[in-house]
């Protein structure tokens, strides 16, 4: 079992597409916003149309029933796939399949609102995505959608430009795969860092006054050295 | 290794640019420029059409895969995960939902998708009319039977809205007709779909729900009844009530057909059972909601005017209800569409 909470999504070529579902508590402010915003202007209407006997109540209620039912499907089918609240946070809604969201999906999963709210304050919704790995609603496991964090999380970037040496010993595989991530998250940290993770892997690396020509110039540093071999495997030579 | 990534990146960099570049014009709705002379479609200036993007997509999942396999760095499977998805939502994407969908929608799928849920229909529609007749029966038999579903207050406001005294505007306490359009709008919304979704309690919240609400109903025909109000009651309900009705009757199908998949799966995971019955309920949804806008607005404009003599709005509102029926029994029978095009097509 692992401790992230990612979903593939298998599309027809057969790739796997890594999805983060957004889990209750970024959900959850992301709906407080959505209320705050719907207030707003539920406040900007009354004050606008609350002079206007008659005309402007009805038209006030039907502002209100448009904001409660129709605020967020119509979000939803925007570009963007998000009300303000889950754009605010990042967040979008998708099938779970990660195709944009289709109109019946996001008119049956607003309309079972009623449902997740059931019996007081969005309970058995919020039961619901914090029983499921996948954090849906009921009303995203009828329509089949997700919500997730539009945005990947990068550890890893391009690697930082070095001359290329070669490991010490031939690297197996993972060997490759465990220099070529650090490497490509030096940036992120700092050369002590690095320095101290790339000690790990002193025994694949050449040793620390090795040079190319023969040369012995003053040692360097365990990073470096690590980042110089990343290079190595990436073709450089 | 066959290639390293520096080799790999270099060959086929072109071709994830071409396709950044093309789902870009995609995105910006931009169709495809036809080139010019002198000008070749790989030319820079002409973004690659949809037909090339739905190649080079299919590029780019190989390079995808060959990538993980061959443990490339975390950067460059990023850049080609990115690209790939962003590309797979832009090709698979349903590009179907004009008008033309809609106009498939309202002649044929929800009447079809109706007649499909006609034995959920059948029972919500028993469990709907027979508390009406029970309870219209007996409050009209005894009036005070009316107290068991709603309190003396509510009583006096319904005397008073269909009584002698009910004056211009029938059915209402006060307020003028776009007040009471915007009331009736998110109150009978409300109802039904509380009705629709009560349906996921294993069907029985949307039967309890319908079932209260014809005890209602009944309880307030009746009691009206006895009072010497029934024309100016029935007159004021028989047109907005062939969709009003219908609506509620459609919702607490569509829920018990949702209830019902929760129950009895058949075949399916109960969640692969719940989402086919949403998919197939979901014109009925649209359908009842559709429905509900039309009750509101002959409600607050037409049932309620006084001056309209009852006659005639038996006359319309029979006609509504042969209507409604018509369309629902009727309409795009025998036109041999799959009823379900969606569910045949994943």
């Amino acid at each position: 079992m692992t401790l992230d909470t990612t979903l593939l999504a298998e599309t027809p070529e057969g790739i796997a597409i890594v999805l983060r579902p957004a889990g209750a508590v970024a959900r959850s402010l992301a709906y407080l916003l959505d209320f705050l915003i719907r207030f707003v202007a539920w406040l900007v209407a009354a004050g606008l149309l609350g002079g206007v006997k008659g005309v402007g109540v009805g038209v006030m209620l039907v502002v209100l029933f448009a904001l409660e039912w129709l605020y967020p499907i119509v979000f939803e089918l925007l570009p963007g796939a998000a009300t303000p609240g889950k754009r605010a946070l990042g967040l979008q809604v998708m099938m779970d399949t990660g195709l944009p969201v289709t109109p019946s999906a996001a008119v049956t999963r607003n309309l079972l609102r009623v449902a997740d709210f059931m019996p007081v304050a969005y309970a058995f919704g919020l039961l619901s995505m914090l029983l499921r790995s996948d954090f849906k609603r009921l009303g995203d496991i009828v329509a089949g959608t997700l919500v997730v964090h539009a945005d990947k999380v990068r550890l890893a970037g391009a690697l930082p430009p070095a001359e290329p040496l070669a490991p010490r010993v031939p690297l197996t595989r993972a060997q490759q795969v465990a220099i070529l991530h650090l490497a490509g998250r030096a940036r992120r940290l700092t050369a002590e860092r690095v320095d101290e993770l790339a000690t790990l892997a002193e025994s694949a690396l050449p040793p620390a006054n090795y040079a190319p020509g023969g040369a012995n110039p003053a040692p360097i540093r365990p990073g470096p050295r690590l980042i110089a071999v990343a290079q190595w495997l990436m073709g450089q030579r | 290794m066959s290639m390293t990534p520096r080799q790999f990146e270099a060959r086929y960099e072109p071709s994830w640019i071409e396709l950044e570049r093309g789902l870009a014009a995609l995105d910006a709705g931009r169709k495809a420029r036809r080139p010019s002379a002198g000008e070749f479609p790989t030319d820079k200036a002409v973004p690659p059409g949809a037909a090339r993007v739905a190649q080079l997509y299919r590029q780019c999942c190989e390079h995808l895969a060959l990538a993980r396999e061959r443990a490339y760095p975390p950067h460059l499977v990023d850049r080609l995960e990115a690209l790939t998805a962003r590309a797979h939502q832009r090709v698979y994407r349903r590009h179907d939902f004009g008008l033309g969908a809609l106009r498939n929608l309202v002649l044929y799928d929800a009447p079809a998708a109706v007649r499909a849920l006609r034995w959920h229909l059948g029972l919500v529609a028993l469990v709907f009319l027979l508390p009406i007749l029970l309870m219209g029966v007996a409050t009209w038999l005894d009036p005070h039977f009316v107290l068991t579903v709603v309190d003396a207050r509510q009583v006096r406001m319904f005397d008073g809205m269909y009584g002698p005294e009910a004056g211009e505007h029938l059915g209402r306490t006060s307020g003028d007709d776009w007040q009471m359009f915007g009331f009736y709008i998110m109150h009978n919304v409300g109802i039904s779909f509380q009705c629709f979704a009560a349906g996921l309690m294993l069907g029985i919240g949307s039967l309890v729900m319908v079932g209260y609400n014809g005890l209602l109903f009944g309880a307030i025909a009746g009691f009206l009844v006895t009072r010497g109000d029934s024309e100016r009651f029935f007159s004021f309900v028989i047109t907005h009530s062939a969709f009003e009705l219908t609506a509620i009757v459609l919702s607490g199908a569509a829920g018990l057909k949702l209830g019902h998949a929760v129950l009895a799966p058949g075949r399916l995971t109960r969640t692969q059972a719940l989402m086919r019955a949403a998919r197939e309920t979901s014109p009925v949804v649209f359908c009842f909601f559709v429905m509900l806008v039309i009750a509101a607005a002959l409600e607050a404009f037409w049932s309620s005017a006084g001056w309209v003599a009852p006659g005639v709005k038996y006359a319309v509102g029979g006609g509504c209800w042969a209507m409604v029926l018509a369309y629902l029994g009727l309409q795009g029978r025998g036109h041999g569409r799959p009823a379900d095009g969606e569910s045949q097509a994943r």
